[in-house]
């Protein structure tokens, strides 16, 4: 009902573009994850960091909200099991994951509006002792999209050693994904309630993560080939690390998260 | 800035842990499964009586190791799903789902298992398998209960029957691995204790902890856990073993190692602690037998001792290794009492190191202790009179009166026992290290 007086009111502007793209879907969808999986499957990203009793535990990884809710709790079990962690994990683990399960089932049943949009993810992460970083432009529309696929054919293309970089990628990607759905969701919600114009909210919609891809692309005609500054980014970088640099690394981001966390205190105290 | 060319993708993308076990599945000699037929699934996936583990052996470029798997699994292979699996693990193979569907399903399966082949003496963890898997956790599970379950990963076959004792005489060295750890990351057998760790389920030897020499870096020292292994309790060391001992001793010298190999039953710690715990020389021969340098010698004249010993004495005090000559300055200032004393003490927690027994001495030479303590007599060779109606100053001393008044150099080599005693301590301690 709502969605559809509002799609009628961007119908109009938005048929022409409907005409030119063939296969731009406008018309409001249930909110899910942009991969391939049907709407009911959405995989979604977990993301969990704990620091109890001096035990770090960090971990990432792809859920299956279908799933029974029982499989949270034997998952945190056999994951303090299997780590040896403190009992005491199971219950923050358990929480923590039915915490971002119950954020995205908020989501469900909401519209959220995907344009042929193309975005690009980026990568930043560390696994052991790989390092990658990558930017790409993914295409969000495209619900046959398989970020697991993506991953596994990025390390055996790069021949990266560690089995574990691929799951990391996956669940990267995976999360970037959900934002722009969820930041789709609160657009829309926005332009219910902040009622922009018509033109307005095409152009707003989405936090503009949307690309002018044709600037992006360098305007000098050959609307191809990407501006030669930012070649040295778009490509993958693979480095593998040393221990040392590794233990470098992680002594700095452990200073720099105890500086945050003073920084906070202080600013609540004062 | 140097021109990003993409990296041509390798032809193909290959596998590398899927190589070897392609080599397997060619070497798998299947006997006619003589198990109950793969409709019925056990209830428990241990064997039942009929069941007879049949091996396959893996080849991998390091180390072989025998897998062994349930015959109630016979029907796996890596290129194929069988129905067993259809059957019970319906959700990938329904077409519902579009990230459950069969080869979802083969790449978790085979993944999973190659992860626990490479390392089939160790328990590959679920959190460990999902780690290095892309897919979600909940197909991950799945698919390893299911294995778990059926035996084709975490699998060691039960103690039973005569057809296991069969098999755990092929897989023998097999336990002598599992039994004895090996550290991860140097190889090297870890005798007296290891550090493990479940995050990354290694074993490092103490070395190589010292080292830092973490395979991940994700790890530090406080998520290991040191794993004190017991020694084997030695059996006592027999006659024959102390003869060959004291001959090899003869022979080499104070050369461990070729001692060691003659006596070839024993490490090189457990020799050196029997040679310290040997009492001199006495009991075995006679008072007045020449011996080799370390043992005692009995001699009758006093003088003759005096020389002699002197003799003994200075190469020892002028040992080129300064240890030596230290115990001989220290035993010699701190008194023969003192020196005796600790000489003891050190034997006896020697003895009792890793050992529950209590110390070694032979019952002979209890006998010759007990004599020796109880009633005070003179320790000069050759005159055992009894000191009980001396001075204390002699009993303390162990001297007669007789004796008592010889020169300072006699009084030190008679008690070259300590020193002995000590110096053999201190050598065995240096030794080991």
């Amino acid at each position: 009902m709502k969605s559809s007086s509002l799609a009628g009111a961007i119908g109009a502007s938005s048929r022409e573009r409907e005409r030119a793209s063939a296969s731009a879907s406008v018309s409001s969808i249930k909110f899910r994850m942009p991969t391939k999986e049907k709407e009911k499957e959405s995989l979604i990203p977990i993301h969990l960091d704990l620091d109890l009793d001096a035990h770090r535990y960090k971990d990432a990884f792809t859920w299956n909200p279908h799933d029974p809710d029982s499989l949270v709790l034997s998952f945190a079990k056999r994951t303090v099991k299997d780590l040896e962690l403190p009992p005491t994990f199971v219950s923050h683990i358990s929480q923590s994951i039915q915490h971002q399960l119950a954020e995205f089932r908020s989501f469900g049943g909401q519209d959220m509006f995907i344009h042929e949009k193309i975005v690009p993810l980026k990568l930043d992460l560390r696994v052991n002792n790989t390092v990658v970083r990558d930017t790409f432009l993914w295409d969000i529309s495209n619900f046959e999209s398989d970020p697991e696929e993506f991953a596994v054919t990025l390390c055996n293309d790069l021949d990266v050693a560690d089995p574990e970089v691929a799951p990391a990628i996956a669940v990267a990607i995976r999360e970037q994904l959900y934002e722009i759905a969820t930041q789709s969701v609160s657009a829309v919600k926005e332009a219910k309630l902040g009622k922009k114009g018509r033109r307005g909210y095409e152009l707003s919609k989405g936090g503009n993560n949307a690309l002018d891809v044709s600037r992006y692309f360098g305007s000098k005609g050959s609307g191809v080939i990407r501006k030669r500054k930012d070649w040295y980014m778009n490509g993958p970088t693979v480095d593998v690390l040393t221990n040392e640099e590794v233990g470098t690394l992680e002594e700095l981001n452990s200073r720099f998260r105890r500086k945050l966390d003073e920084k906070e205190d202080s600013f609540l105290q004062g | 800035m140097a021109d990003p060319s993409p990296q041509p993708p390798p032809s193909a993308s290959t596998q590398s842990p899927l190589q070897p076990l392609q080599q397997l599945a060619a070497l798998t000699e299947l006997e006619t499964p003589s198990v109950a037929p793969s409709v019925s699934k056990p209830d428990t996936p241990g064997p039942t009586a009929t069941a007879t583990p049949e091996l396959i052996s893996a080849p991998s470029p390091a180390i072989s190791y025998t897998v062994i798997v349930p015959s109630f699994s016979a029907w796996f292979s890596w290129d194929e799903i069988h129905d067993t699996e259809r059957r019970l693990l319906p959700e990938f193979f329904d077409g519902k789902s579009t990230f459950r569907n069969p080869s979802s399903y083969k790449y978790l399966r085979n993944a999973i298992i190659s992860k626990f082949r490479s390392q089939p003496t160790s328990k590959l963890s679920y959190t460990e398998a999902r780690r290095g898997l892309v897919g979600d956790v909940g197909s991950v599970r799945k698919v390893f209960d299911f294995l778990e379950e059926w035996g084709l990963i975490n699998y060691t076959p039960p103690k039973k029957g005569k057809e296991e004792t069969e098999a755990r005489g092929a897989l023998g060295k097999k336990d002598d691995s599992s039994g004895k750890r090996i550290c991860t990351s140097c190889g090297a057998g870890c005798s007296l204790q290891c550090f493990t760790t479940a995050k990354a389920n290694m074993t490092l030897c103490a070395k190589c902890f010292v080292k830092s020499n973490y395979q991940r870096p994700g790890l530090s020292s406080a998520d290991f856990k040191r794993v004190d292994l017991l020694e084997e309790p030695r059996p006592d060391w027999t006659d024959k073993e102390t003869l060959h001992l004291l001959e090899a001793i003869l022979h080499y010298g104070e050369d461990w190692k070729k001692v060691t190999e003659y006596v070839a039953s024993r490490p090189v710690k457990d020799c050196i602690a029997r040679f310290v715990k040997l009492p001199f020389g006495e009991q075995f021969i006679g008072p007045k037998e020449e011996h080799n340098g370390y043992t005692e010698q009995g001699g009758d004249d006093t003088d003759e001792n005096e020389s002699i010993k002197r003799r003994r004495l200075s190469p020892l005090a002028d040992a080129s290794n300064p240890i030596m000559a230290q115990v001989a300055f220290l035993s010699a200032i701190v008194g023969p009492h003192v020196a005796e004393t600790a000489a003891q003490a050190a034997v006896s927690a020697l003895s009792n190191l890793g050992a529950n027994e209590a110390t070694d001495l032979t019952t002979e030479t209890n006998e010759e202790h007990e004599k020796l303590y109880s009633t005070p007599c003179c320790s000069v060779d050759g005159c055992g009179s009894d000191l009980s109606n001396c001075r204390d100053y002699h009993r303390r001393h162990k001297v007669c009166e007789a004796h008592s008044k010889a020169s300072i150099v006699l009084e030190e080599a008679k008690n070259r026992g300590s020193v002995n005693n000590v110096a053999g301590f201190i050598c065995c301690l240096s030794l080991m290290g």
